[in-house]
């Protein structure tokens, strides 16, 4: 039984790990030659308006 | 090792750099320089082109008419996400992704009218509903108020991460004894196909319990999606740009690689040949 969920554990590795390695990589491959692009979206800061 | 949650923040993040460049055909009172842009992958074209469409009405002859875009020849469909139609007609080409701006002959046969972002807004919510109703029989977005609803919209459009997710967790919760949603909320798009896209019900968990995986979605709905034993692969299986092993479980990816609108988006598209 321990032999099972060692494996199962392992497999679970295996498909977590590529997809962090792949996110890691899309990163490099669409953002890091591409940081001096302007964003779409302003980060704008949340103002709070109130009653004067 | 890094954290499940990191994951949600990187397909949050995840940008598309874009060179936006005038239809020649279009009617201009000087030659119009290309615009460059980060695209929101999980974003919706009209909520992150303003700056398109300001910058080439400064050379435009025309006033108040409505921006459309098109690749290569294929008009996009603003109700995809963005980072859905980058990997279903351009993933694998040379970046920047190269967009066509067009004020003219709006193609009414390829694509809906958006006349204002409240029709994304519109489009946005019904999918979530939509996903809700395959997840949990609609009970967790009919419990949430009409402010709970602003505030998944207001975060996608103003691309606020924490906002958006400080509600969409509830979307995602299940209980133990499930193991999962009812049903897993995905759309399959292929490139050579007039269907938009595959769309049925099916579960995160077999009738004897074990989790259902990404594999086992694609040789139920697109089989010749998969790559067979000797075969060298013909297709790419695509969510936010990347390819997760088909041993993946499907709850898993509903969970951390949906869309803003809760859909498993999936892209079919022909392997490289190189």
């Amino acid at each position: 039984q321990s032999m099972s969920l060692s494996m199962t554990q392992s497999q679970m590795a295996a498909w977590r790990k590529q997809i962090f390695e792949q996110l890691s990589e899309r990163s490099k491959r669409e953002l890091d030659n591409f940081r001096h692009y302007k964003q779409a979206v302003e980060q704008s800061v949340w103002v709070k308006k109130g009653a004067i | 090792m890094a954290d499940d949650k990191d994951v949600l923040r990187d397909v949050w993040f995840g940008r598309i750099p874009t060179c936006f460049t005038l239809n020649p055909d279009e009617a201009t009172e000087r030659e119009a320089e290309p615009y460059y842009l980060l695209l929101p992958r999980v974003s919706y074209l009209p909520l992150v082109t303003d700056k398109v469409k300001k910058h080439f009405l400064k050379v435009m002859k025309a006033e108040d008419v409505e921006m459309w875009f098109e690749y290569e020849g294929t008009p996009l469909k603003w109700h995809y996400p963005v980072g859905v139609l980058f990997d279903l007609h351009a993933s694998n080409t040379v970046l920047p992704w190269s967009i066509t701006v067009h004020f003219k002959s709006f193609p009414d046969q390829d694509l809906l009218h958006c006349p204002s972002n409240s029709v994304v807004e519109a489009h946005f919510m019904s999918s979530i509903k939509e996903a809700d109703a395959l997840k949990h029989k609609s009970q967790v977005i009919n419990d949430m108020q009409k402010k709970d609803h602003k505030q998944l919209w207001m975060g996608l459009q103003n691309d606020k991460f924490d906002q958006f997710w400080a509600m969409n967790r509830k979307l995602m919760e299940y209980s133990t004894e499930e193991g999962g949603f009812r049903y897993i909320p995905f759309r399959i798009y292929q490139t050579s196909s007039d269907r938009p896209f595959i769309q049925k019900l099916f579960r995160p968990v077999s009738p004897e319990g074990s989790a259902h995986t990404l594999g086992d979605l694609l040789n139920e709905m697109y089989p010749d999606a998969l790559t067979r034993d000797g075969e060298k692969k013909r297709y790419q299986v695509l969510i936010h740009g990347i390819e997760p092993l088909l041993e993946t479980p499907l709850q898993w990816l509903s969970e951390h690689l949906s869309h803003p609108d809760n859909f498993l988006h999936i892209c079919v598209v022909p392997a490289p040949t190189d």
